[in-house]
């Protein structure tokens, strides 16, 4: 999970891509998942996007990390629509008896209510999948510079993409945090049961919220030493140029998200 | 104590207290720092070495906030009423910690990162930002990743990145506490360079008392945010009362000497290097035989 955000060179076409065209493909596909209801094309959406990480030559090791890491909530989704969706087709029958008041129906599971959830679970990994897809194969300095030539002001983007990099070392200093707890012998979170593994999470989030606290304060002091934010007509000793072919790219996203967008609502 | 070349930096009775907090950080300091001089200030955890440091650029307590007494004035600017970016260009700043400060993907972009905050035209940046790794002797590393680079060359890094916003100062709050012995010489050596080769103030709070006697041309003693004594390495190391007082440790060779002087054996010119010390214990042996 630490390598989800962090760039991984690579030479193919969608790493040479502007990361404009890639934010715009990723703002669109991000819509289109909002709005799609229809399970065939939820998963059209999902397919697509995993061919583009097969093609841009990104470790599908990483992509079953992030399909295990969403296997809960899935799980959870699944269990929570299969018994409260109010679906018809009852695959099985409730517990308690319809006509008894308030709790009567409770332990019917429908099949709207798991078709519902697959949709649901659909969208959702489509979601996770299309962040990284884009900062994955995009350097971190040129990601931020696609947002501030978008018209997003430098501040802004700056923030966004600090974001992104604390991410892996926050996940550093939280293994440091648990193996220091390990090492004196704090076993929960190896052998624990759920209820004593949320018991003992603020023992880990606080200490990094600390450290956390404390690295953004001294941040702050350098970038202040070093006149971030002194003048809006800031510098950049690279620039970036949109080519033939990212247009294309991004005449492709638009059509594929109209597309997407047409068929939810064609196919019944 | 008198110097020939103009001052930089002048402390002018400041006292400095954190939001939120009676206690003085730094309490009615006065001092002058001259153009060129490589000062170093001394003094145990909490003495107020980091906020006289983060003072010196507008920092403290610009950006820290809290209430300030008194007046600094670096390079003409008066650091309460000049902007930090202003302040930036006449005071680079090298922290403790290397991970925190730097913050880009590769090294050239790290150096540029000031200068492009300026709006200076890209062509200058990368003059600029080549001169100042040349400077610091990471020519050939525009490519590298930071979190790449051993903790020295971090350290260099952060160095060269301050160099690049062309500052008549550069201050070190504590940059080579978290560094090997190797490290630490390498850090050292290059802004010794920089100090002699192009006429760099330097202003470095350590606690590297070897490093200080060596590189160091003055000494600001702080404790519990006064300053309580100034002057030459040897000066500052001589006095052991001093040193005992504010919880300071002097080389070790210093050390041998106080330790002889208490019974009875002194070596010619209290020593504070290596070189020093054995030059006196030569003579010392030639005079008993």
């Amino acid at each position: 999970m630490s390598t989800l955000v962090q760039y991984i060179p690579g030479q193919t076409a969608f790493h040479r891509l502007d990361p404009r065209a890639k934010i715009i493909f990723m703002l669109l596909v991000t819509g289109v998942v909002f709005i799609v209801q229809n399970l065939w094309v939820a998963g059209a959406l999902l397919l697509t996007l995993i061919l583009i990480w097969s093609l841009a030559g990104l470790p599908m090791s990483m992509l079953k990390g992030l399909g295990k890491a969403m296997v809960g909530i899935i799980a959870f989704l699944f269990v929570v629509q299969a018994l409260l969706y109010p679906g018809e087709t009852a695959l099985i029958r409730p517990i308690i008896p319809s006509r008894v008041p308030l709790i009567g129906g409770v332990g019917k599971v429908t099949l709207e209510g798991i078709l519902f959830a697959l949709l649901l679970s659909l969208r959702l990994l489509a979601t996770v999948i299309v962040l990284p897809l884009v900062t994955i194969t995009t350097p971190v300095h040129l990601f931020l510079l696609g947002l501030v030539r978008m018209g997003l002001p430098y501040r802004w983007a700056y923030t966004t993409t600090t974001a992104l990099n604390l991410i892996p070392i926050l996940q550093a200093e939280a293994n440091v945090i648990a193996d220091a707890q390990r090492l004196r012998a704090f076993q929960v979170f190896e052998k624990g049961s759920f209820l004593e593994k949320l018991r003992a999470y603020p023992a880990l989030v606080t200490p990094l919220v600390i450290g956390a606290m404390r690295r953004a304060q001294l941040m702050a002091v350098a970038m202040d030493s070093r006149a971030f934010g002194a003048t809006r007509d800031r510098t950049y000793i690279q620039d970036i140029r949109m080519r033939a072919g990212d247009w294309a790219f991004i005449g492709f996203s638009v059509l594929y998200a109209a597309l997407a967008a047409t068929l939810n609502y064609l196919i019944v | 104590m008198t110097h020939p070349s103009e001052p930089t930096i002048i402390v002018d009775d400041v006292s400095y207290r954190y939001p939120r907090t009676k206690r003085y950080a730094l309490r009615h300091l006065d001092l002058t720092i001259h153009r060129g001089e490589f000062v170093a200030v001394l003094g145990e955890n909490g003495a107020g070495k980091s906020t006289f440091c983060q003072a010196l650029n507008g920092v403290v307590p610009q950006s820290r906030g809290g209430r300030m007494r008194g007046r600094i004035v670096v390079g003409g600017l008066d650091t309460q009423q000049a902007t930090v970016a202003e302040l930036a260009q006449k005071v680079g700043i090298v922290l403790e910690d290397p991970e925190t400060q730097l913050f880009t993907t590769s090294a050239l972009s790290e150096v540029a990162f000031g200068p492009e905050n300026l709006g200076v035209d890209p062509e200058e940046i990368l003059r600029r930002a080549r001169w100042a790794l040349k400077a610091v002797g990471l020519a050939g590393y525009e490519d590298h990743a930071p979190t790449a680079l051993s903790g020295g060359q971090k350290q260099r890094l952060a160095i060269a990145a301050a160099l690049a916003m062309h500052p008549a100062v550069l201050v070190l709050d504590e940059a080579t506490s978290q560094l090997d012995p190797m490290g630490t010489v390498e850090v050292f050596s290059v802004v010794r360079e920089l100090n002699g080769q192009y006429g760099l103030t330097i202003v470095m709070a350590t606690n590297k008392g070897e490093q200080v006697a060596q590189f160091c041309d003055r000494v600001l003693v702080l404790h519990d945010g006064e300053l309580v004594a100034q002057g030459t390495p040897r000066e500052i190391f001589a006095d052991a009362e001093l040193l005992g007082r504010v919880m300071i440790r002097a080389p070790q060779v210093s050390q041998l000497a106080t330790y002889l002087e208490g019974r009875d054996t002194s070596l010619a010119d209290f020593p504070i290097t290596l070189d020093e010390a054995r030059q006196g214990i030569v003579q010392l042996i030639g005079e008993a035989y």
